[in-house]
């Protein structure tokens, strides 16, 4: 009760002092726009609330494929895995946040699996080397994933002291500075991201011959 | 002679030819060898090479069998593939998406799981049904039978050239619970990959057809069609073959295939690739020979000119000793055949000048026919009856002249008749015998027989007294008294030759009808014969009547003589 009271206590100065944005701009070493990334402020002042949302979060599989591709949320949310394919899949994870399988399956996954440690999941299926997601589990609710366009906004920010971050899966470390956000207008973050090359693993869809590559 | 290219005018173009033509078929020879070394040596290392090349296409077909057995045999462990097979109805759509993401894995663009009774159970080509994996099947029948862990082979499948690998899936081992089929096109690519090693052109061609090639599809073509020919082109033996743009030596692997007629590897280099080193070196050999031939070129030509500019002046030189300069010498300054050949010369022209003058002395003390004959014949002691007209010609009244006048010009006076008298002898073929003083004795017929010897006798007889008139009115304008001649001629067989001693010899005739000429022109003295020249009747005769006018004088007796003699004057 006192946690929550010093919690309101923190959040109401916040809404007094009106929310602000941050917009987002992110680009590789050579200008050209990076969708996909993730993008997040992590107050510096103090730990945020975190409020996970109570529907599950989904990551289905269809033509073979995990959708979406990214998926951040906060720490606490839970995820399911619905399988919309014709064949089975058999997802796993053996990154350290979020160690876990689903031992083959169609149709829907028996449980959904909560993301409760902060960090990157890598996703797969046993069956199908091709297929790969990331689950990025946030310890902040101000996040957001670039579009196409490698832009993306966080709104509803108190002002403050925060680390902005940006995260992409061909990026081997996180991206992060320090940002103070002190009302409108809108503040501006601009990351360029050295990008490692693309390693994605394509699905080959029909057996074609030629076996030397 | 008849006509022939090698006859040559000049000296220089015979040693040219000669020089050039040796050195050309020794260079072309030299050539036609190194060329034909090289051809065959190209041969042997590319048939070499093409064994090697044969090796290493043995070598990764061989390779790429171990390695998909390998990774079959890690797949059959994989974890992933036991949950699917795990089910009680193992979903076939999952397993073959799971066949699809493992040739991924591996790089076999073919994998297929069949069932321990060989039935096609999931495939990662979707195109391909339990009828046309019939060699898969083959070969599990196959290793099934044998027991063996796993099984390999050439065939076709889908209609293509494959390597397949089948490997049991144990559960667990000994226990086969299924079996994977891998496959691995022998295409172009496959093709192309060889080549990349080896530098060798490759092409799989049986009686379907080209399945692979690394050639161009003219080329490939036609060498489908050797291999379509028949099994005679196979057994592993090297040829050339003629395609587009070169001939190949070309290598024919026939390779088994599993229940199909053999396919045939071909494998091929192209010789001028081979040739490559060796034609450089044909090249510089090419060069070399033509810079030898223009150095033989002007040594043979500076050669030729050191022996005919010699030669040339060896000629000039004998012209002018042809034409009687006995006198000049040549320098050739030579230590050679050609200095000796001028020294030579020059000792010819020594000679011949010596010889020269002797002759000239022979003319002056005898006759020039006379001289011939001595140089001809040599001065020999010798004889021969012929017959001759024998003129004797005296000066009258010589022994009073001479009381009258100076020796010196007495002498003068002598000479100048007698070169009279002896131009108008030789003029009529006559030869001078001897001078006897004022006297003249000439011969005709003698020592060189003549026709008509008599009447050139009579007509210089005619031609003397002529000749003494001109010689007359000379000396009426001078001054001085007349001269007058008395000439006796007879013809009769005489005995000529060289009279006298070893160390002097004059040619003359003697003979009874010599002393008859004498007396002859001694009879012209005879006031009543009112005559110059007196002839017998045996020049007239021999000469032939009517030949010259002549006037009968009768028959006198000559001293010496039996018989007289019958003479007339010559008017």
């Amino acid at each position: 009760m006192k946690r929550l009271l010093f919690a309101i206590g923190i959040a109401i100065p916040a809404l007094l002092q009106a929310a602000s944005a941050v917009g987002f701009r992110v680009a590789d070493a050579k200008g050209a726009p990076v969708a996909d990334a993730v993008v997040s402020l992590t107050p510096l002042d103090g730990p945020a609330r975190l409020e996970p949302p109570t529907a599950p979060v989904e990551i289905m599989q269809r033509g073979q494929e995990f959708s979406p591709y990214v998926t951040p949320l906060v720490a606490g949310t839970r995820v399911s895995f619905p399988n919309r394919d014709t064949v089975q899949h058999h997802v796993y994870s053996l990154s350290k946040p979020k160690k876990f399988e689903l031992p083959l399956y169609a149709g829907e996954a028996k449980e959904a699996i909560v993301f409760d440690q902060p960090g990157i999941v890598a996703l797969g299926c046993n069956i199908h080397d091709w297929m790969s997601a990331y689950v990025v589990v946030l310890a902040t609710p101000w996040f957001a994933q670039t579009g196409a366009d490698g832009r993306a906004a966080i709104t509803g920010i108190p002002p403050g002291r925060y680390r902005a971050e940006a995260w992409h899966p061909r990026l081997g470390k996180v991206e992060s500075r320090e940002l103070d956000v002190s009302g409108p207008p809108a503040a501006s973050v601009d990351f360029t991201l050295a990008l490692k090359p693309d390693r994605r693993l394509r699905r080959v869809h029909s057996a074609v011959p030629g076996g030397y590559k | 002679m008849a006509f022939s290219p090698f006859r040559f005018r000049r000296f220089s173009t015979r040693l040219l030819a000669l020089v050039l033509g040796l050195l050309f078929a020794t260079l072309a020879v030299t050539y036609l060898l190194v060329s034909h070394a090289n051809l065959s040596n190209a041969l042997a290392h590319s048939e070499a090479n093409l064994r090697v090349g044969a090796r290493i296409y043995d070598d990764a077909i061989r390779r790429q069998i171990a390695y998909l057995t390998r990774t079959a045999g890690l797949m059959t462990g994989d974890y992933a593939i036991r949950q699917v097979l795990q089910a009680e109805h193992p979903d076939i759509r999952t397993l073959s998406s799971a066949l699809q993401s493992y040739t991924q894995r591996v790089g076999a663009p073919v994998i297929a799981f069949f069932d321990t009774e060989g039935q096609l159970l999931a495939n990662s080509d979707a195109e391909m049904e339990n009828e046309n994996v019939g060699p898969f099947r083959y070969l599990i029948d196959r290793a099934s039978k044998a027991d063996q862990p796993e099984d390999s082979g050439i065939s076709y499948l889908n209609g293509k050239l494959h390597v397949l690998v089948v490997v049991p899936l144990y559960a667990p081992y000994p226990n086969i619970a299924g079996w994977f089929g891998l496959a691995f096109p022998i295409d172009h690519a496959f093709a192309q990959k060889i080549k990349d090693t080896t530098g060798i052109e490759v092409t799989f061609a049986s009686r379907r057809g080209v399945q692979a090639t690394t050639l161009s599809a003219p080329d490939s073509g036609i060498v489908s069609q050797l291999v379509a020919r028949g099994p005679g082109q196979a057994g592993g033996q090297v040829s050339i073959v003629e395609l587009s743009d070169d001939r190949y030596v070309t290598l024919f692997k026939p390779e088994d295939l599993l229940g199909e007629d053999p396919v045939t590897v071909v494998l091929e280099r192209p010789l001028k690739a081979e040739l490559a080193a060796a034609h450089e070196l044909e090249q510089r050999l090419l060069y070399i020979s033509l810079v030898a031939l223009a150095v033989a070129t002007l040594l043979a030509l500076g050669l030729a000119r050191g022996v005919s500019d010699p030669v040339r002046r060896l000629a000039g030189h004998t012209k002018l000793i042809a034409g009687g300069d006995y006198v000049t010498r040549l320098q050739l300054d030579r230590a050679d055949e050609l200095g000796h050949l001028a020294d030579s010369i020059n000792a010819m022209s020594t000679g011949l000048a010596e010889r020269d003058q002797v002759r000239d002395l022979l003319d002056k003390n005898v006759s020039p026919e006379v001289a011939a004959q001595l140089m001809r014949d040599g001065a020999t002691l010798g004889g021969e009856e012929r017959e001759v007209t024998i003129l004797f010609a005296d000066l009258r009244g010589f022994t009073t002249l001479s009381e009258r006048l100076a020796p010196p010009e007495l002498l003068a006076l002598l000479n100048r008749y007698l070169d009279r008298m002896s131009a108008e002898i030789e003029r009529h073929g006559g030869v001078i015998d001897k001078f006897i003083g004022d006297a003249i004795m000439a011969l005709f017929g003698a020592p060189v027989a003549q026709g008509d010897s008599a009447g050139r006798a009579l007509a210089a007889a005619r031609g003397m007294e002529a000749a003494l008139a001109g010689l007359n009115a000379e000396l009426a304008a001078e001054g001085r008294p007349p001269l007058a001649i008395g000439v006796g001629i007879n013809t009769a067989r005489v005995v000529a030759g060289n009279i006298g001693s070893h160390r002097r010899l004059n040619y003359s005739v003697i003979g009874d009808g010599v002393n008859v000429a004498a007396r002859l022109q001694a009879l012209t003295r005879t006031p009543e014969y009112r005559t110059n020249i007196i002839t017998s009747a045996a020049t007239l005769a021999a000469a032939g009547p009517g030949a010259f006018a002549t006037r009968p004088l009768g028959a006198v007796n000559v001293k010496g003589r039996v018989g007289a003699v019958e003479i007339h004057a010559v008017e």
